[in-house]
């Protein structure tokens, strides 16, 4: 198991990139280790550009703010890339050599200069379908978050993925008291509605998850 | 309120009862301090990245954890009627950020010159202009000589605590005075952390408004013709005096304060590494930056130790004075332009070049060890 | 605050100076006096530090003899010529900074109520016309809109005293003072009308030279503003210094206003004066 890893993941408001990066926090902390998890530091808009940051360690995590130095780099959104929206641009700026990026896309977007900056790195780059895959198994795009966490887990080794999804029905049921931000629970009320019963949107997130690892580990096998 | 709360004493609360592992932000270790300090009223008004907390703070008074909270119109408004709030005899709780605190500021001496034990958050941003709502601790240096307490919190497990100990430090008849706990904007408030907390079922036992220096405003104690605060505008050497012993007696209570201070929080300074001959002195998450920093130095073989700066107000001048005795190079980095913590730490020594007055960052920026790091480098270059 | 508070014990008597004990005996505290029995009971306010014919200082001692509950009255104020004599009350006084008065008050009063539930803590905003309807404006509106119980009176001296004679917004229009060099270029600031339009269930306007009526107004802006909610009273206090007439003047100036400008007006929420009428019947009414 991976212990010590510096995640970036951006997207676009409203994606839940900082309920993703509050959900994989708390499953390593529940698995033992330690994490700070922090979003960017900005205005919260739908649609604009969001980021949020994953840190973890076998040993105290004191490092906060912006990883400016990512192992890993999340995309949420092809836009992030093609539209430039984000606060990193490139968006793979600052990534260790070797690094690995997972870009949530039907199809290849990088554009030849890009794709040339992460050969240069020597990173590993993923695409995967969190969108379609979102729509397949929860019935909406709003469970992209889910899809990407559990795309995640099937291709590194940072957690048991039981563990997320224990850390995302503690998210969703309320038992413990979780307000990322105001528009964050605004939202959660928004897709609590969409699925009329809780349970119901933790196992439709369960099934999106456990989909979407057992995508990329194949994926990952296959490579 | 869904619990039963037991009233218990600070000691309790802080060094005996058992704590749980939770996973939460700065602004959730607020109001879990808030649940906990038996708090009689609360008022707010928001600001980034003060906010949440005080969202969070209005649920407690929902869930019947405190008794009165409202939206106030302003933050000089709210620093104003926590002051009369507090005048009434109870316990309060506020909180603001960057040009609240200075849209405010005409309120802070006015409470510790009224020996108010008010407890108050900042979590601390840019001011205006150009407009920043980002983390940075400049707000600080306008607060140094208002009289109140400055504790500057690291994490979000040291705002949980400082808030509690902030209470049981401000109340003590002999201290009686507000107490400011500051965090970094951001890097506390919206980190998500693991912060160990006290069961939720006891919190601190109820203020006594008669433990105070000076009586409760409640027309409860003999009306004398005098003035609770003393007249102090005519133009007589009498008068002067009169107002001189009084903020004499705010800086010793300062003073007083630092026993407290001491068994509370552990002393006013806390050192790693004492023997170093390179040291980094810090306060704030600039602290939880040097630790990072100093992983890597340690780890290259070069030797570095660690004051981490708890109480602004009172300055530790003695206690940094005796930890730097050995110390060479001493670095300070810091979250702000004006670099007022080297300030005081260079004010307080002797042979003050030693001090190096770097990293300073401002404007939003994160500190990454790597600046730290490079500092330390090019002061031992410097020096060879 | 009950009687024995303030009761000097037989042992310890002789040690209190003989104002306190003149107050204990012969004060308006547990008595039933008011602005009629000026001149028989020992006052809240004697000696003051104001200038000779002050307005203000008359305005201050009719409003506190008309206090329905002196021992359980609290004054907020705000620096400015009305703290000189606030300051030297019998009762719990206090101005910190500038224009805060409302907020004050409001946080006094809410936490008055938390810690005596049962019993009414009468808290008065006391400020001159600077403190409210300049620096304190929106601290007043405020107060006004959230409904705080809590009476505010604005002592109207039409000018900035203790700084030495500067325009406020309740100066008239064209007067002519410092910081005002070519006279005042807009009217009175209309915070009697304001006050009924923000929410205060009383509101009166009166001058000096009517001390009854400051009495009558008093005490029922205090009766209200226990149970039903905000209440404003605006007083006439003119400034012989700065307005530039004779101390022996005042009263006349006063008069004159009253006729020309400044009559008389009172407003009561339906309410207020249901809640009025029920108190003003009952016998020994309100003076708890």
């Amino acid at each position: 198991m991976i212990s010590n890893i510096d995640i970036r993941m951006a997207g676009l408001g409203g994606q839940g990139v900082v309920t993703a990066a509050h959900i994989l926090g708390t499953a390593v902390v529940s698995a033992g280790k330690h994490s700070a998890v922090n979003p960017f530091f900005g205005a919260e808009k739908r649609l604009a550009p969001a980021e949020s940051y994953v840190r973890m360690a076998d040993r105290p995590v004191y490092d906060r703010g912006e990883i400016l130095y990512p192992d890993l780099i999340m995309i949420f959104a092809p836009e992030v890339i093609t539209m430039g929206k984000s606060y990193t641009m490139p968006f793979y700026s600052g990534l260790k050599e070797k690094g690995l990026v997972m870009i949530n896309s039907d199809e290849p977007i990088l554009s030849e200069k890009e794709q040339a900056g992460l050969d240069k790195l020597g990173a590993t780059l993923f695409y995967i379908p969190a969108t379609k895959l979102a729509m397949e198994f929860a019935g909406t795009e709003l469970a992209t978050n889910m899809t990407m966490l559990g795309a995640l887990c099937g291709l590194v080794d940072l957690v048991e993925i039981d563990t997320v999804i224990e850390a995302v029905a503690q998210r969703f049921s309320g038992k413990s008291k979780f307000v990322a931000s105001g528009t964050t629970a605004v939202l959660d009320e928004s897709i609590k509605s969409k699925y009329a019963k809780v349970s119901l949107l933790i196992e439709k997130n369960t099934t999106a998850i456990t989909k979407a690892y057992e995508y990329t580990k194949k994926l990952n096998q296959s490579k | 309120m869904n619990i039963e709360q037991k009233n218990v004493s600070p000691e309790h609360i802080l060094f005996e009862a058992p704590r749980d592992k939770a996973f939460i932000t700065g602004s959730e270790a607020v109001a879990e301090a808030v649940k906990r300090a038996n708090i009689d009223m609360s008022i707010a008004y928001p600001i980034t990245p003060q906010s949440e907390s005080m969202h969070l703070i209005g649920d407690l008074y929902a869930q019947g954890y405190i008794k009165d909270y409202y939206r106030a119109e302003n933050e000089f408004a709210v620093m104003a009627a926590v002051h009369g709030a507090s005048l009434g005899g109870g316990r309060v709780f506020t909180a603001t950020s960057g040009p609240g605190t200075l849209r405010a500021a005409e309120m802070f001496p006015v409470w510790a010159g009224s020996r108010q034990p008010i407890v108050c958050g900042f979590m601390c941003r840019g001011i205006s202009l150009p407009p920043s709502i980002q983390p940075e601790n400049i707000e600080m240096t306008f607060l140094l000589d208002s009289g109140m307490l400055m504790f500057h919190a690291e994490n979000a497990q040291d705002f949980f605590d400082m808030i509690l100990k902030g209470y049981a430090i401000a109340e003590k008849p002999d201290v009686h005075l507000p107490v400011g706990v500051f965090v970094d904007g951001f890097f506390t408030t919206h980190t998500r952390e693991i912060v160990m907390l006290p069961p939720e079922d006891i919190r601190l036992s109820p203020y006594d408004p008669k433990c105070s220096p000076v009586p409760a405003f409640d027309m409860e104690t003999p009306p004398m013709r005098v003035v609770r605060d003393p007249l102090l505008n005519k133009s007589n050497f009498i008068s002067y005096a009169a107002n001189a012993s009084w903020h004499q007696e705010i800086l010793a209570a300062a003073e007083r304060s630092k026993k407290y201070i001491n068994h509370y929080m552990n002393g006013l300074i806390e050192v790693d590494n004492p023997k170093a001959k390179i040291l980094i002195a810090a306060s704030g998450t600039a602290v939880a930056q040097s630790r990072e920093a100093i992983r890597d130095l340690q780890a290259e073989g070069i030797d570095v130790g660690l004051i981490k700066v708890k109480s602004i107000r009172p300055f530790p001048e003695k206690e940094i004075q005796a930890a730097t005795e050995n110390a060479e190079i001493i670095i300070v980095p810091e979250f702000n332009a004006g670099g007022w913590l080297a300030r005081e730490i260079k004010a307080s020594l002797d042979h003050n070049s030693r001090v190096i007055s770097a990293p300073r960052i401002f404007g939003g920026m994160p500190m990454p060890k790597e600046l730290i790091v490079n500092e330390v480098k090019h002061a031992i270059k410097k020096r060879a | 605050m009950s009687n024995r508070i303030i009761t000097p014990v037989k042992e310890f008597e002789d040690l209190l100076p003989q104002e306190y004990k003149d107050l204990v005996a012969d004060g308006p505290f547990f008595a039933e006096k008011g602005v009629d029995d000026l001149g028989t009971f020992k006052e809240i306010m004697e000696q003051h530090p104001h200038c000779a014919g002050c307005g203000e200082a008359l305005g201050m001692r009719l409003v506190l003899a008309g206090l329905p509950t002196p021992q359980d009255t609290l004054i907020i104020g705000t620096p400015g010529c009305s703290f000189f004599g606030l300051a030297q009350t019998a009762l719990n006084y206090s101005n910190t900074a500038f224009g805060n008065q409302n907020a004050v008050a409001s946080g006094l009063k809410r936490m008055l109520q938390i810690r005596y539930p049962d019993k009414h803590k009468d808290v008065v905003v006391m400020v001159g016309d600077g403190g409210i309807a300049d620096i304190g404006l929106d601290y007043t509106l405020h107060s006004w809109f959230r409904k705080e119980k809590i009476t505010t009176i604005m002592l109207d001296n039409e000018v900035y005293g203790n700084t030495g004679g500067q325009e406020s917004g309740m100066s008239k229009e064209g007067k002519v003072l410092n910081m005002a060099p070519t006279g005042k270029k807009f009217p009175k600031i209309p915070v009697f009308e304001l006050a009924k339009t923000s929410g205060c269930c009383y509101v009166a306007k009166v001058t000096i030279a009517s001390p009854k009526k400051i009495g009558k107004v008093i005490r029922r802006a205090i009766l209200i503003a226990r149970e039903i909610g905000p209440t404003y009273v605006q007083l006439f206090t003119p400034c012989p210094t700065n307005l530039k007439f004779a101390p022996d003047q005042t009263l006349k100036v006063a008069k004159e206003a009253e006729k020309d400008y400044y009559p008389f007006e009172e407003f009561i929420s339906d309410d207020a004066a249901a809640y009025l009428a029920k108190v003003e019947q009952a016998k020994g009414d309100g003076k708890s």
